[in-house]
């Protein structure tokens, strides 16, 4: 009868193994740490801040007597963010399409990636300091207005619809493209009726990451929509955002008014992780990947 | 079946001498086919030297193949012997990989694929296609698999849930999904899949069915199933199989063509390549000696 007989783990093996196993997770804890606090200060200040005039007074921006709510700040950003979305989703998409159907490994499609790239690592105050340098100073249509402010974030939002569009459309399978255009399908028909419905999901997934991104960047909005305390649904006028209205109340003297960007803080974290609750829960149902 | 005699091997003067006699061959008798369908006369398809690339590799290298109409021609051959890139140059579909080109004469009938000037979804809707593996559009419910040969190539059809209809009977399928049209076609098995895949080319009425080893994905009782459906639709439709399955290739073929690195050795009817292949390269490739 033979058996086989395995070395036995040496004590250093097994020390060394807790070593790196206890530095890891040291380190695990320590990322926690500041994401834990923000939460916990968000909810401390912010929880206090939330009252019944909150969503539904503007903010007063006088130093004496109430300070009003950040309805407008709410509104503000929702209509900027949805022109701006209207704005970039689209053309996003189109660049996609463009890459995964006709681009495929050609040299201009290559530099068009690479573009994509450097434009996802621009930072924001840049596209805020783009349109202000070309549309604020020219005068066009106004100086500081709502709909710039919209270009701003559609050109940050514009690499990430690219990239998350590039990815999700590549995820569908060859087979399904070869299939229709085997029927004698059109190339175009083969996107409209095949490619996107396939990644329709994902599609939009990526589309709201992008919204929930925009949705609290303050830099770009600083020198083109400039913020405005009333409430206004114009937007080819001054036009107030919760990133803006945040920067603007933490800079106040007035305690009420700092819990106010505390709150309005909470405010945008709470809508940001909706949007994500919601991105997941339909790639969850997508059809490929 | 009365295949042309070949008493050449050389490829070339082969297909020269079947093809006169391929057009003329009566159509196979109206009584030795099981079929509902009304039969309907096909178009043969004819390759002059014809060659493929894939970059600079030559995948095919001129081929001379007569397919002739109302038959089934089965491809065999070992793998990368260029058998699915024919297949492919046939309804143009090679040229959709990057990088590939093919270059030469398919005609149809008296059409010429390859002239300039031709519309390519034209010929792919002339040319049907069924893939190795089932490839449903996952969005689309059963009956809409079935109509998107017609509605992705903007076909008006008056009666097009006759024409569903009808191409699910045609490939035995209706019984098994009468009740359920309106479910999605990747909720079937694979081999329903796969005869769900051949009602969608046939819904557009093409005149030739290319088969790019339609079975290599099914189970034994599936394959049967879609090899009488084979001998089936060649009452309507000139039908060309790429398989890897000899036995497949003697079950449904009227002839068969043995390919080796991208050439044409013997094009012959099935029985005689499997029992007096001229070629000693054939005999021992269907005897199992390699490949």
């Amino acid at each position: 009868m033979s058996s086989v007989a395995l070395p036995k783990v040496s004590a250093r093996r097994r020390r060394t193994d807790k070593v790196m196993r206890g530095t890891l997770l040291a380190a695990t804890l320590l990322a926690l740490v500041p994401l834990v606090l923000v939460i916990y200060y968000l909810l401390k200040q912010g929880l206090g801040a939330i009252n019944g005039n909150f969503f539904t007074q503007d903010p007063t921006g006088s130093f004496f007597g109430s300070v009003g709510g950040v309805r407008s700040a709410i509104l503000g950003s929702l209509e900027i963010v949805l022109l701006a979305t209207v704005i970039s989703v689209p053309i996003g998409i189109g660049v996609a399409l463009y890459l995964t159907e006709y681009g495929n490994d050609s040299r201009f499609a290559s530099v068009i990636r690479y573009f994509v790239d450097v434009m996802t690592g621009v930072p924001s105050i840049v596209f805020g300091l783009f349109i202000y340098i070309t549309l604020v100073l020219a005068h066009t249509g106004g100086n500081f207005t709502g709909w710039k402010g919209s270009i701003a974030l559609a050109l940050l939002m514009l690499p990430i619809v690219i990239r998350a569009a590039e990815v999700v459309l590549l995820l569908v399978p060859a087979s399904l493209r070869e299939a229709a255009l085997a029927l004698g399908a059109p190339r175009w028909r083969v996107i409209t009726r095949v490619v996107l419905p396939t990644s329709a999901s994902g599609l939009i997934t990526g589309a709201l990451l992008a919204v929930a991104r925009a949705m609290g960047e303050t830099a770009p909005l600083l020198f083109t929509t400039a913020g405005a305390a009333g409430l206004t649904f114009s937007l080819s006028q001054q036009m107030n955002a919760m990133p803006l209205q945040i920067y603007n109340d933490i800079l106040s003297p007035r305690q009420v008014v700092v819990q106010q960007a505390w709150g309005l803080g909470l405010t945008l974290v709470a809508i940001v992780l909706i949007l994500n609750v919601i991105a997941r829960a339909i790639s969850r149902r997508s059809r490929v990947g | 079946m009365n295949p042309p005699d070949t008493t050449s091997k050389e490829h070339t003067d082969m297909s020269t001498a079947r093809d006169p006699s391929a057009r003329a061959e009566p159509m196979i008798d109206a009584s030795e086919a099981s079929v509902s369908v009304e039969r309907r006369r096909g178009h043969g398809i004819k390759l002059q030297g014809l060659n493929a690339y894939y970059g600079k590799q030559h995948a095919v290298k001129n081929v001379d193949i007569t397919f002739p109409a109302n038959e089934v021609t089965a491809i065999i051959g070992p793998s990368g012997s260029g058998k699915s890139t024919v297949v492919r140059c046939i309804n143009r579909m090679h040229e959709e990989i990057p990088a590939a080109r093919a270059e030469g004469s398919v005609t149809l009938d008296e059409l010429d694929v390859y002239a300039p000037g031709v519309d390519l979804t034209a010929v792919r809707r002339m040319i049907g296609m069924v893939f190795q593996k089932p490839n449903p559009f996952p969005t689309m419910s059963i009956f809409d698999n079935v109509a998107a040969g017609l509605r992705l190539t903007g076909t008006r059809s008056d009666n097009l849930r006759e024409r569903v209809h009808r191409s699910l009977r045609s490939v035995g399928l209706w019984g098994e999904v009468k009740n359920r049209l309106n479910e999605p076609g990747i909720g079937l098995s694979g081999g329903q899949q796969q005869r769900l895949c051949i009602a969608r080319a046939v819904a557009v009425e093409p005149e030739v069915i290319l088969m790019d080893e339609p079975c290599s994905a099914l189970d034994p009782i599936a394959t049967l199933r879609v090899e009488e459906l084979i001998a089936e639709l060649k009452s309507r439709y000139t039908i060309v199989i790429v398989t890897h399955n000899m036995q497949q290739a003697a079950r449904v073929a009227d002839s068969t063509v043995f390919m080796l690195d991208g050439e044409v050795v013997e094009h012959a009817p099935t029985n005689e390549i499997f029992t007096r292949p001229k070629d000693e390269r054939t005999e021992r490739y269907v005897t199992g000696k390699f490949g």
